[in-house]
């Protein structure tokens, strides 16, 4: 599903001409398989973050090349990027980034809206989506009338609109309770075993990786392979 | 993202800033208006001269004037032949000009005309016909109240100018002329011929009235004669006094094409054959090249009306711009193009714009109805003059519209621009203010 190859990554930091290099990844190599939750854990500052930002083409590898999905992503133009990340990935984020104008509906609609698919089909499929998350009773009550959980729930409804074959979620329970953090991880665990859909997730919580079926630890800026969950359960 | 849904998601924004959207719309309103205000002034001088240039002449009329002789009946043979030509009227004036019946009399502008060229050339009647026997006239509307009585000693002695004109029209013949007949004195004016032998008088009769004069100052009471009456009168001034000599040639020549557009054409035909002619299209075209450059002054200062108000559309989309960068970058992570946020601003600016555009212009029709409306009533009220007839103040022509439509929506769409494209540039990750 995804297959990271030789992988390096530096933050440019200063005025230009000027710039400091501070490495961030180094020569990372990674294989996702489909169906597969996999987790990338490590202290902050570590790169877990920019290797997830590599994958989702926020910001272009210099060294190495990223394919998803069988497509040689990096060198994708801004435009490519925005319609592969459409109709191929799907974001759960640790602040939900929600757009705070918009209702729920239109929130998880909004995909479907980029899509161009039209009004009567859009409506039922993003009511049914909300049924899904279980938030049909507030499908116009905006991010801000809706608790935390319920925000995360109304980000993972978005991001499953478009049936993506692959989620990538960053830091995906840092906001919530203990008890929506359970409800979370239960439903990717329900997502990933129902549709097959492949998770990445970021996190620095051990809850949340152990319901992965591998866990990669990044040290430093280089990559080491974890246990598998059963492993771990073992 | 399909157009329909762009629209609404454009129209949710806009009514989330209400009233700064509403202030930018006012400022491009009054812009426009004061663009389009601005220019109809232009405008409605042009057409008031080019209306008058025509009240006194039609369109497709050509004048023609032979530098090198006299024009005469073979040269009106000549251009009758020019193609495109649907007349050439030709008139001479007749020197014996008293016309009288009973004891009113006038002394009248007595021309001859070749009628069935002048029917062709449009020669309307207010009544009756035109003439077919050689003493038949035709003479213009204001001719009866030409024909006087002598006014009597101190008629209008002590009267102010105005009363004195209203008296003198007492003494003008009210009653109707068509089919009247009238003496037409022959009358030659030499000393050495004595009086009784120097008068002969035809009788004539009036069979026509000529239509109202367009404008409502003129006053048309001239005469017109058949050619046969012309020859007839010259013959008799002649036999009156064998001395005179009278010229064979026509005073006032025109040819007429069959439409405007031909008048090009056929006036440079009548030039190869060295002739010299003067039509309206002539002047109208030097008088246009001036009137265009007068209104594209006027134009450019009202466009630096609307360039001060798409300063304003400027700030009002940067502003959306800078304050909608979070979800700007929401959208871009989600999988919105550049071109689709490219065209959400735009279409935003634009709608600014449209809204700016059809205000300013209702505005400025209004204004336009307004400014034509009051002013005369109060030139009269203050200044104590009436207004000319058919004087304006602004003209909107639809061309003014479109040209301030054209020039106040490219404006927008420029000053939305730059705002929009910043849009695209908006990074997503500092947009979603992760830790990187």
């Amino acid at each position: 599903m995804i297959s990271v190859k030789k992988l390096s990554y530096a933050f440019k930091i200063g005025k230009k001409g000027k710039e400091n290099i501070v490495p961030v990844l180094h020569d990372i190599n990674l294989h996702i398989e489909r169906g597969e939750i996999v987790a990338i854990v490590g202290r902050s500052g570590s790169g877990k973050s920019t290797l997830l930002n590599l994958i989702s083409g926020f910001i272009q590898p210099e060294v190495g090349s990223i394919s998803i999905d069988h497509t040689q992503v990096s060198g994708f133009s801004e435009t490519d990027w925005a319609d592969f990340r459409l109709n191929h990935l799907g974001f759960i984020f640790q602040s939900f980034q929600l757009i705070p104008s918009m209702t729920a509906f239109e929130n998880v609609e909004f995909p479907l809206v980029l899509k161009g698919v039209g009004e009567q089909e859009r409506k039922q499929t993003t009511i049914e989506m909300l049924r899904r998350v279980g938030l049909e009773s507030f499908i116009h009550h905006y991010p801000s009338e809706l608790s935390g959980g319920q925000q995360q729930r109304v980000s993972i409804a978005r991001a499953l609109i478009l049936n993506p074959p692959l989620l990538l979620a960053d830091e995906p329970t840092g906001s919530l309770d203990s008890e929506n953090e359970k409800e979370l991880l239960s439903f990717i665990k329900e997502l990933n075993k129902e549709y097959g859909i492949t998770f990445l997730i970021i996190t620095h919580d051990h809850e949340v990786a152990s319901i992965a079926h591998r866990k990669v630890e990044i040290i430093d800026g280089s990559l080491r392979e974890g246990r598998m969950l059963h492993e771990v359960q073992r | 993202m399909k157009f329909k849904d762009k629209h609404r998601f454009v129209r949710s924004n806009m009514k989330k800033n209400k009233t700064r959207v509403w202030m930018t719309i006012l400022a491009s309103t009054i812009g426009c208006a004061f663009l389009i205000m601005l220019a109809s002034i232009g405008f409605a001088i042009h057409k008031t001269a080019v209306d008058d240039v025509m009240s006194f002449r039609m369109v497709n009329e050509i004048l023609i004037h032979k530098d090198s002789g006299e024009i005469t009946e073979k040269d009106v043979k000549n251009l009758e032949q020019i193609k495109g030509v649907e007349a050439v009227t030709r008139k001479k004036f007749t020197p014996a000009n008293q016309l009288s019946i009973g004891e009113y009399y006038t002394y009248a502008n007595v021309m001859s005309a070749h009628m069935p060229s002048e029917e062709k050339a449009g020669f309307e009647l207010e009544k009756g016909r035109m003439p077919k026997n050689e003493n038949e006239i035709v003479v213009g509307y204001h001719f009866a109240k030409e024909l006087r009585k002598d006014m009597p000693e101190n008629f209008v002695e002590g009267l102010s100018e105005e009363d004195a004109q209203k008296k003198m029209n007492e003494l003008s013949y009210d009653g109707d002329l068509l089919n009247t007949t009238l003496a037409y004195h022959i009358k030659v004016d030499n000393p050495e011929i004595k009086a009784d032998a120097s008068v002969k008088t035809l009788e004539v009769k009036i069979v026509g009235i000529r239509k109202k004069p367009a404008r409502e100052w003129a006053v048309d009471a001239s005469v017109f004669i058949t050619e046969d009456l012309h020859n007839q009168v010259i013959k008799i001034l002649a036999e009156l006094d064998p001395q005179a000599e009278f010229a064979d040639s026509y005073e006032e020549v025109k040819v007429f094409t069959a439409s405007a557009d031909d008048v090009k054409e056929v006036t440079e035909k009548i030039e190869n054959l060295d002739y010299q002619t003067y039509s309206i299209i002539k002047e109208l075209k030097k008088m246009n090249v001036y009137f265009t450059l007068f209104k594209a002054g006027l134009i450019f200062i009202g466009a630096i009306a609307v360039l001060i108000a798409s300063i304003g559309i400027f700030n009002t989309m940067t502003m959306a711009v800078t304050e909608r960068s979070q979800d700007i970058g929401i959208m871009k992570a989600i999988g919105a193009t550049p071109k689709t946020i490219k065209g959400i601003f735009l279409l935003e600016s634009g709608y600014i714009g449209l809204w700016g555009v059809g205000l300013g212009t209702l505005l400025a029709y209004i204004i336009s109805y307004a400014v034509n409306f009051v002013l005369p009533i109060i030139m009269e009220q203050f200044v104590g003059e009436k207004a000319p007839e058919g004087f304006m103040i602004s003209y909107i022509p639809w061309s003014l519209t479109a040209i301030a439509v054209t020039i106040c929506m490219s404006v927008t769409l420029i000053s939305g621009w730059r705002p929009a494209a910043k849009a695209t540039t908006v990074d997503v990750l500092k947009a979603l203010r992760r830790d990187v």
